[in-house]
C-alpha cells in the first residue's frame, strides 16, 4: 500500500482539478515525518508539465482569436459577422432597386418620346387635312359660282309664264335670283360631293393599311387588336 | 420626445436625399422579403413619398392637433395596399436602422429614444385610425369595367360597377389600381352623382410615359377589373349654399364638376349654373355633347365651351363647329372673367395646375371671395 494513488492520465488530456483533490500520498517511511518526498516531487513535475501545456494552448487559442478577428474586420473571404452580412444584403439589394429604377425610367422616357413624335404627327395630319378641304371648298365655290353665272347668262331673257296658273306670281328678278341660287348650290354641292368622297376613300386606305402594318409589327401570339368601331 | 433634437437630427439625416429612402427600403426588403410584394416596380416615386411624409410629420410633430388628422388619414389610405398592423414595428425597425446608419456618430441613445417614441406614435395613430375605419368600409372595392367609350384617341370615359355599394360625395375621387400594373395607384373623380345602381363613370386621360392611364385609356375593355380605394377629397358640392354656382373645367378635370352639376340638378329649385368646359383645341372637348343635351333641358344652366390654341377659324373648320353650341376662343381665366360678373357665386375648379391657380387667382381678383372658390386639392403626393 505504499504507492501513490496518482490520476493516470493519457496523453493529450489534460489534468483536471477533480483529480487534483483526489491525489493521496503515501506516509513517509517509519522514523520521519510528512509525506514521502520523492513521491511529492514527481507529482508536482506532473503538475507543472500540465501548467506548460496549458499556457501553450492558451497561446495559441489566442493567436487563433487574433487571426480570425482581423480577418472578419477586413473583406477577406471568409467568416462574416452577421450584421456585415446584413449590409452586404442591403447594399445588394439597393443596387438592384436603382438598376429596376432606371429602366423604368428610361422606358418611360422613351414611351414619353415616341407618343410626342405621334402627336406632332397628328397634328400635321390633320392641320393638312384642314388646309384640302378648305381648298376643296374654295373650288367648288368657284366652279358654281362660274355654272351660276352662265345660268344667268342663259336664262337671260324673260321666260313664257308656263309654270301654270297655280304657281305663286314671282317677280322676274326675284326668279333669276333663285335660280342663279339654285344652280350655285347644285354645282357647289356636285363638286364638293365628288371632291369629299375621293378624299374619303383615300383616307379609309390609309387607315387599311396603317391597321395592316400594325397587325405585321405585333410579335407572334400578341393579343389581337380590339375591333374598330 | 425633444422636438428640436428630432427636427435636426432628421435634417442632417435628409440632407443625404434620395440614398436614405434607398437604404430604408433595402433594410425593410432584406428582413421582410414578403413586404417587397406591397410595392411597384420603380421605387423612384415611392421613395420621393416616403421622404415627404416623413419630412411633414418631423414639421409638425410639435403641432399635434394638424399632424394626428393627417396621420389618421395616412392610416387608412394604406389599408387599400394591404398594410397590417403588424407591418408597423418592421418598418420602425428598419426606419430606426436607415437613421441611425446616416446619423453616424451623432446617434446617441437619447436621439434613438426619441426617434423610438415618434415612431411609436405615429404608428399608433395610423393603425387606430385604419382600424376604426374597417368598421365602416372594406380596403378596397373590386369593380368591373361595365362601358368604355374611346372619346378621342387619348380619352376615354369608363363605366365602373363597384362589387359592393360606394358612398361617395359629389366631386370626390377614388385610387385606381388595373391588374397589369399592380401596386400603382392613381386618383380619379367620379364624373357622376351617386347612382342607385352604384355604377361610377371615370374621364381618363392618356399621360405619356404613366403607368395607368395608357392602359385605363387604351388596353381596358368592357369585363376588365380595377380595385379601388375609399373616395377622398374635398372639391365637393357646399349643399348649405343656395348661392349661383360657377363651374370652371379644363379638360378631364371636368369629371368632378359634372358630378357637382348633376348633383345640383337633383335639387328642387337648383340655382342658376354656369359650366366652362376648356380645352387646348375643339376635340378636346370630348364631352361638350353630353353637356350640351344636358343644357338643353335645364333652363338654369350655362354650358361654355372654351379653346385656348384654335382661333375662329373660317371656311371647312365653321362647317365642322356645327354643333350649334357657340365656342369661346382664350385662357380659361380669360373666357371666364369675359362673362362675369361672378362676385355672388360659388366656384368650384378644376384642372391642370396652372389653369386651377390662374382661374383662382383671376376670380379672386373679380370679387369671388376665397373661401367661395373650392378647388382640387388632395393631397396624392403624400400617398
Amino acid at each position: 500500500m505504499n504507492s501513490p494513488n496518482l490520476p493516470v492520465v493519457s496523453e493529450g488530456s489534460r489534468l483536471t482539478p477533480g483529480e487534483l483533490q483526489s491525489v493521496v500520498f503515501p506516509r513517509a517511511a517509519l522514523g520521519r515525518r510528512g509525506y514521502d518526498e520523492e513521491q511529492v516531487r514527481t507529482f508536482l513535475q506532473y503538475v507543472e508539465r500540465e501548467l506548460v501545456q496549458i499556457l501553450n494552448d492558451k497561446a495559441s487559442l489566442a493567436e487563433e482569436v487574433t487571426r480570425l478577428r482581423s480577418e472578419a474586420a477586413g473583406s477577406q473571404p471568409g467568416v462574416m459577422a452577421p450584421e456585415d452580412a446584413h449590409f452586404q444584403a442591403v447594399r445588394i439589394l439597393s443596387q438592384a432597386q436603382q438598376t429596376a429604377d432606371l429602366y423604368v425610367a428610361d422606358a418611360e422616357r422613351y414611351t414619353r418620346e415616341l407618343a410626342h413624335e405621334a402627336r406632332l404627327h397628328r397634328e400635321a395630319i390633320l392641320s393638312d387635312a384642314k388646309g384640302r378641304a378648305e381648298q376643296l371648298l374654295e373650288a367648288a365655290h368657284r366652279r358654281a359660282s362660274e355654272v351660276a353665272e352662265a345660268a344667268v347668262r342663259t336664262a337671260g331673257q324673260p321666260v313664257p309664264a308656263a309654270s301654270g296658273a297655280h304657281a305663286a306670281p314671282v317677280a322676274p328678278d326675284e326668279r333669276r335670283r333663285m335660280e342663279q341660287e339654285i344652280a350655285y348650290l347644285r354645282t357647289y354641292s356636285d363638286v364638293y360631293r365628288t371632291h369629299l368622297r375621293s378624299y374619303l376613300e383615300a383616307l379609309l386606305r390609309n387607315v387599311d393599311e396603317w391597321e395592316s402594318s400594325e397587325r405585321a409589327s405585333l410579335p407572334r401570339g400578341a393579343p389581337e387588336p380590339p375591333p374598330r368601331g | 420626445m425633444d422636438a428640436r433634437r428630432l427636427k435636426d437630427s432628421f435634417a442632417q439625416v435628409a440632407a443625404q436625399g434620395d440614398a436614405v429612402a434607398l437604404f430604408f427600403y433595402a433594410d425593410l426588403f432584406v428582413r421582410h422579403p414578403h413586404l417587397r410584394d406591397m410595392f411597384p416596380i420603380g421605387m423612384t416615386g415611392q421613395r420621393d413619398k416616403l421622404l415627404r411624409a416623413l419630412g411633414h410629420i418631423v414639421a409638425q410633430v410639435e403641432d399635434l392637433p394638424r399632424l394626428v388628422p393627417f396621420l389618421q388619414q395616412l392610416g387608412r389610405d394604406h389599408r387599400k395596399f394591404g398594410t397590417l398592423a403588424e407591418h408597423y414595428p418592421h418598418v420602425g425597425a428598419s426606419l430606426l436602422a436607415t437613421l441611425r446608419h446616416f446619423s453616424g456618430t451623432a446617434w446617441t441613445d437619447e436621439l434613438a429614444a426619441d426617434w423610438n417614441a415618434a415612431y411609436t406614435l405615429v404608428a399608433k395613430v395610423m393603425v387606430e385610425a385604419a382600424d376604426e375605419d374597417a368598421l365602416a368600409r372594406p380596403a378596397w372595392w373590386n369593380g368591373q369595367v361595365v362601358a368604355v367609350e374611346r372619346r378621342r384617341f387619348d380619352i376615354a370615359v369608363l363605366r365602373v360597377q363597384p362589387d359592393r355599394p360606394l358612398p361617395y360625395l359629389a366631386g370626390q375621387s377614388v385610387a385606381l389600381e388595373v391588374p397589369s400594373r399592380l401596386r400603382s395607384w392613381r386618383y380619379y373623380s367620379m364624373a357622376n352623382a351617386p347612382r342607385a345602381d352604384h355604377t361610377v363613370d371615370f374621364h381618363v386621360r392618356l399621360v405619356d410615359g404613366g403607368p395607368v392611364s395608357p392602359v385605363l385609356v387604351r388596353g381596358t375593355q368592357t369585363g376588365d377589373h380595377v380595385r379601388m380605394g375609399a373616395p377622398v377629397g374635398t372639391l365637393t358640392l357646399d349643399e348649405s349654399s343656395g348661392r349661383d354656382v360657377l363651374l370652371v373645367a379644363g379638360s378631364t378635370g371636368l369629371a368632378p364638376l359634372k358630378a357637382i352639376l348633376e348633383q345640383l340638378a337633383r335639387r328642387p329649385a337648383p340655382p342658376r349654373v354656369h359650366l366652362f368646359f376648356g380645352a387646348r383645341d375643339r376635340d378636346g372637348l370630348y364631352d361638350l355633347e353630353d353637356l350640351t343635351k344636358i343644357a338643353s333641358g335645364c333652363p338654369w344652366l350655362t354650358v361654355v365651351p372654351a379653346v385656348s390654341e384654335e382661333s375662329a377659324g373660317h371656311g371647312f373648320s365653321t362647317l365642322l363647329q356645327s354643333g350649334g353650341t357657340e365656342i369661346e376662343y382664350g385662357n380659361l381665366p380669360d373666357v371666364v372673367a369675359r362673362r362675369g360678373p361672378w362676385s355672388g357665386h360659388d366656384a368650384y375648379v378644376c384642372g391642370p395646375g396652372a389653369m386651377v391657380e390662374q382661374t383662382a387667382g383671376r376670380l379672386a381678383l373679380l370679387g369671388v371671395e376665397r373661401e367661395r372658390i373650392r378647388l382640387e386639392t388632395f393631397a396624392d403626393a403624400l400617398r
